[in-house]
């Protein structure tokens, strides 16, 4: 397992290279043009990236050439030096040394001494614009392979990860399949290359995944800016205590829950930390602690955002909650404290006195409730009067995110997933046919079933009239047409709404055995919406003919 | 809901603190009362919004997001097909979260439930009558009086496990 020291030192060294490389093509751009700002503007701000990022880490030697170097590009971006003749090759030089110590850098016995010369003349050029003395050291390039080298790491979009995770999904609903079909068969060798079949499929399940995975670190490490901006804003002291970076979650996870941590930091600074004079009158450290972690937890991730402010009163959330309406005060006072809490996170619900630039309009926490519930994570909330309070991410490490086409039928909200989903076309009734008991269309050269989901779902069983055009609605049609085993099929909707990515979560019980469902999603705005097995509505629409 | 409480209901419940009690929550079916106990209750809201499921019994509304949770919602007036006494669709309902073996279901009621506590005494676990009743016997685990109030106390449990047996009938 890599320390964390080793992953920085790698994505800095292919960060680097990314950036020597754009160096390389942008000071051969600037021999061709050298008055071209632009270019130079680039160049300027790749060395002072580099410069930083290599002294972050302690690559002092990296750090103080990227300074020269910029230096240099500074006085030509001023026009107090010119790009030309041999300052020209100088800088080339010196960018070629980046170069090398980037790709040397794990190379003990690579020597700087050679680099001198060039070091002394990049002196030269900068503290003396106008010198005629520059030691003209013309050191031969070799472009071995051992000068062009390729970084360890690739940047990959994470849309081709979720295809490939799909793409997973799919494979192992048929191997299940296959699977079940050898226990019937009971031929030995089919057998064997089942179970054969089902563990490679359960690596590659494994594999792919593991190739989703980020650490935790990549969103913690950028609060501590946060922070330090929202506390002075709200003129508190905060103290941010941050571990376990190292933990690993899918990166769409980490994705959907950005928004929300960054919201319930917000809130922890805003209303829970109390400020400094108040915090010292009750016995506090005037400085608040706010506390970001992470942990395993079996196959979940425990990402807890605590404060030691002032904690949310219950009897407050009582009174608030029978004055909303969501509950009389004798039931509310038999409800147990973390269900009390657990009306914070209702829309509008709000205990602030007022409203500030960051937060106490109310509109935040369902969102993030909303947010985590969608990918099938919980949110927990603990508090402690005068003590604080902590909010739990409950979260998942993997999740499957699937384009889905949404769209109504009869008020309700359904989606089907892309993957099945051939196209979408407008038929005018003139357009479809009724032959025999049911309605054919022409599309596209194709005479395809067409079946009103209206009329599938919701007519009583015995009652159904698929092959009437005069159950449907209006003059025109909207049909998805989906596919399945190469069998097209057409559903007419009553509202085509948008094409959208959704976690699915299977149903619970005791919806959980009706077969046209493949589970079902909440959308975010909290509503839920059906997903439809395309597979299933065909066969069910085969059995009703 | 709330009926004026006669002598005989206020002395009833000094009684309370001697003896062992059963603690319900209270709700209307129809015109009559039921009760259940409160440890099958997990959580009592008002009704969110029910996205209807095609192709399940009548009985069930549809499933509902309770915090996070997606979870069946049914009607026991028309499970029971209790002739209900407010038939008004525009009136806000509440819903008790039941918590059974591995899942969560959730009961509309039409009223603001009551949280009652009733003497184990009170409970009469079986009068003749309840043969009689379109209620299935197992589902009642007895009749609860309080002053003037009977309540009917149900045993959820044995009402859903009914019903997970007719809901895996195949489409």
């Amino acid at each position: 397992m890599k320390s964390r020291e080793q992953e920085y030192r790698e994505i800095f060294v292919a960060e680097a290279l990314e950036y020597y490389d754009a160096l390389s093509r942008h000071i051969s751009e600037l021999e061709k043009s050298p008055k071209d700002e632009k270019l130079l503007a680039e160049i300027f701000r790749l060395l002072h990236n580099l410069k930083a990022n290599a002294k972050a880490i302690g690559f002092i030697n990296i750090s103080d050439l990227s300074h020269k170097l910029e230096t240099a590009f500074g006085l030509i971006r001023n026009k107090e030096l010119n790009f030309s003749d041999e300052v020209v090759t100088v800088l080339f030089d010196g960018v070629d040394m980046l170069g090398e110590m980037i790709t040397n850098l794990d190379n003990p016995n690579y020597k700087e001494a050679d680099n001198q010369v060039l070091l002394r003349n990049l002196d030269l050029i900068v503290e003396a614009p106008d010198s005629t003395a520059l030691e003209v050291d013309k050191v031969q390039r070799d472009y071995t392979a051992k000068n062009l080298s390729l970084s360890d790491l690739i940047y990959i979009q994470i849309k081709k990860l979720d295809h490939m995770m799909n793409l997973v999904g799919e494979l192992i609903i048929d191997r299940d399949r296959i699977l079940s079909l050898s226990k019937e068969i009971e031929n030995p060798d089919l057998a064997v290359v089942s179970s054969h079949l089902y563990r490679i499929t359960e690596e590659l399940q494994f594999s792919v995944m593991d190739a989703r995975l980020v650490n935790v670190g990549t969103l913690f490490n950028k609060f501590p800016r946060i922070v330090r901006d929202i506390a002075v804003a709200e003129k508190k002291q905060i103290h941010l205590e941050i571990t376990g970076q190292d933990i690993q979650i899918d990166r769409n996870i980490l994705q959907i829950i950005t928004d929300s941590l960054l919201h319930l930091v917000r809130n922890a600074i805003t209303h829970g930390i109390e400020p400094a004079e108040e915090r010292v009158k009750i016995g506090k450290e005037a400085e608040g602690n706010v506390w970001l972690s992470a942990q395993n937890d079996r196959d979940m991730v425990n990402i807890k955002l605590r404060d030691d402010g002032k904690g949310i009163d219950l009897n407050d959330m009582k009174k608030a909650i029978v004055q909303r309406g969501f509950l009389t005060s004798d039931v509310v006072n038999d409800l147990r404290e973390s269900e009390i809490l657990s009306y914070i996170f209702e829309p509008g619900f709000s205990l602030a006195k007022e409203i500030t630039e960051f937060s106490g309009r109310g509109v935040g926490l369902d969102v993030v409730k909303n947010a985590i519930d969608s990918i099938g994570g919980r949110l927990r909330v603990e508090s402690e009067i005068g003590v604080g309070t902590t909010f739990t991410l409950h979260l998942p490490t993997s999740i499957a995110v699937k384009g889905a086409l949404l769209f109504e039928v009869a008020g309700g909200f359904f989606a089907i997933p892309l993957m099945h989903t051939d196209s979408v076309v407008a038929l005018q009734n003139h357009q479809l046919h009724e032959v025999g008991d049911m309605l054919v269309a022409e599309i596209m050269n194709e005479t395809i079933s067409v079946i009103y989901l209206d009329e599938l779902l919701n007519a009583p069983e015995g009652q159904m009239r698929l092959g009437d055009k005069r159950v449907l609605k209006g003059t025109e049609q909207n049909i998805i047409i989906v596919t399945y085993n190469n069998r097209k099929l057409g559903l007419i909707v009553d509202k085509l709404l948008r094409q959208q990515d959704i976690v699915i979560k299977p149903l619970n019980k005791p919806v959980d055995n009706i077969d046209i469902y493949g589970g079902v999603t909440l959308l975010g705005t909290g509503k839920v919406c059906l997903v439809l097995d395309v597979p299933a509505i065909t066969r069910y629409f085969i059995s009703k003919r | 809901m709330n009926k004026k409480q006669n002598p005989e209901e206020i002395t009833d419940q000094k009684d309370l603190a001697m003896e062992a009690t059963v603690h319900l929550i209270v709700f209307r079916l129809g015109s009559e009362e039921y009760g259940i106990r409160i440890e099958q209750v997990k959580e009592v809201t008002i009704t969110p919004e029910i996205t209807r499921m095609p192709k399940t019994p009548d009985f069930i509304k549809g499933v509902a997001n309770i915090r996070g949770d997606i979870i069946a919602i049914m009607d026991l007036e028309e499970r029971f097909r209790i002739r209900s006494s407010h038939p008004d669709p525009a009136m806000s309902t509440y819903t008790l979260a039941i918590e059974a073996k591995d899942y969560i279901i959730g009961i509309i009621v039409r009223d603001m439930p009551q949280s009652l506590t009733i003497p184990v005494s009170k409970i009469d676990k079986t009068p003749a009558f309840i043969q009689d009743l379109n209620i299935n016997d197992n589902y009642i685990e007895g009749i609860g009086k309080l002053g003037s109030r009977l309540i009917i106390v149900l045993d959820i449990f044995k009402i859903l496990t009914h019903d997970e047996i007719q809901l895996l009938k195949p489409l």
